[in-house]
């Protein structure tokens, strides 16, 4: 049977490594009733902007505003200051104090990192970060918690972010901050849910690819780590590339394919500037010429068909 | 121009293998080998449940694709050949060595439509059809 609930990091492995990884899981746990009582605090951060593979996860966390020493009794702080045993073991005390504190995820799988930023109207990876915040809030509110203070970790500039999250959720107070995680403990437990739940998404991660490699032949994912680089060198098809665990719109990844796979080219990439079919230059008219035209053109019929006449008749 | 041979070897057309997964990209690959696709491409395709349309991805690119059913009594063949000509004179030779009844296309993050060039290009059957069929007299 398929695993809804989380509730320890066994269940959380099983729930990961149910799903596709080449598509993005949310999850929600079940709302402890004093969050829909009590206004509550909420905070937001992520977990793998950086490395070239793997998902982004995007946490949230939340919890009543009374309740919030709970918070630094689990000894929530900055995720990246602790070592993954502690971060594994303040999310299974998050998981026990399910009567007190919610949370939930989403895992932004590397090949939707990708294609957003690939497509053909650019979808950043900031927009792909501020909507998946977004989705993290109106997940809380649309099952009930009453979510009176809203702190959200950032990367970029805070202010225009926090007046652009205020424009969608008028009613919530919303605080935007560099370095969140390290200041308000919610945002530090969102911080270990959204780490923990990424660790764990590349320690189960199964190739689709049917690569035989295990999460400690990959390393952390960051460009500069040795393990990942011997990885990025040792997995790449000339053909098709890396296996969907990478982030091909990283430039790490985009150049060592440029050195390493087979050039390709796309159709119609630069589509307004090319000029159209059967354009003559103006100067033309004005040349010599003594052959009369012998070739016969293709009716607009055929070329706007990319139809062509190959063997003469 | 040249004139064109196509052969199909000792095997007959019809009953050569007819179970080739044939896939039309939007991109050029400047290799000329043979390729994973079972296992770096099919395992990423998915189909949409709605409109029938296929999602991929080829190195990090969204790709869309429908699959497109060649029209009865034609047929799609898979040439190879073996010795590239050098100049645009020479006679080419090529061998079929597989056929298909039906292929997919992809397009760089679009859906698929009628105005998609290789859809239209089919129309050109229907209409050969007409042009050079001959006349019956009633």
């Amino acid at each position: 049977m398929e695993t809804t609930q989380i509730t320890s990091l066994q269940t959380l492995n099983n729930f990961l490594s149910e799903r596709d990884n080449n598509e993005n899981v949310f999850f929600i746990s079940d709302i402890p009733e004093v969050c829909k009582e009590y206004p509550c605090v909420l905070g937001i951060d992520e977990a793998g902007r950086g490395p070239v593979l793997g998902p982004m996860v995007y946490g949230t966390a939340f919890c009543p505003i009374n309740e919030s020493t709970l918070l630094v009794d689990l000894e929530c702080a900055d995720s990246k200051a602790l070592t993954e045993e502690k971060r594994d073991n303040i999310f299974e005390k998050l998981c026990n104090a399910s009567n007190k504190i919610g949370w939930a995820v989403e895992v932004i799988a590397p090949n939707t990192i990708c294609n957003s930023m690939l497509s053909r109207s650019k979808y950043s990876l900031n927009q792909v970060s501020m909507d998946a915040a977004i989705g993290l809030i109106r997940a809380a509110v649309n099952c009930g918690v009453k979510i009176e203070h809203v702190y959200v970790d950032t990367v970029g500039p805070p202010e225009k972010y926090q007046a652009y999250l205020k424009s969608i959720f008028p009613k919530l107070k919303i605080k935007v901050a560099k370095k969140a995680d390290s200041t308000y403990p919610i945002v530090s437990a969102a911080s270990i849910c959204a780490k923990v739940t990424r660790d764990h998404a590349l320690q189960v991660w199964k190739f689709q690819e049917g690569l035989e490699l295990s999460h400690k032949e990959f390393g952390s994912g960051y460009p500069g780590d040795p393990l990942t680089k011997k990885f990025l060198v040792d997995n790449c098809d000339p053909v098709f590339g890396f296996p969907q665990l990478v982030r091909f719109s990283w430039s790490t990844a985009s150049k060592a394919l440029e050195n390493t796979a087979y050039h390709v080219e796309w159709e119609d990439v630069d589509e307004e500037t090319t000029p159209p079919a059967n354009t003559t230059s103006i100067t033309s008219f004005f040349q010599m010429t003594n052959n009369k035209s012998t070739t016969k053109t293709e009716h607009s019929f055929f070329t706007q068909r990319g139809l062509s006449r190959k063997v003469e008749l | 121009m040249a004139t064109i041979h196509i052969q199909s070897g000792k095997n007959n057309i019809e009953s050569n293998k007819n179970d080739s997964k044939v896939h039309s990209v939007p991109f050029t690959i400047h290799a000329e080998c043979d390729a994973q696709v079972d296992k770096y491409f099919e395992t990423g395709v998915k189909k949409n449940q709605e409109d029938g349309t296929f999602t991929a991805s080829f190195r990090g690119y969204p790709l869309k694709g429908a699959r497109v059913e060649l029209p009865e009594g034609y047929m799609g063949v898979v040439l190879h050949e073996s010795i590239k000509p050098e100049t645009e004179k020479e006679e080419r030779k090529f061998y079929v060595v597989n056929n298909f009844k039906s292929f997919t296309y992809w397009n760089w993050g679009k859906i698929p439509s009628q105005a998609d060039t290789i859809r239209q290009a089919l129309d050109w059957l229907e209409i050969a059809e007409v042009l050079h069929s001959p006349l019956v007299e009633e």
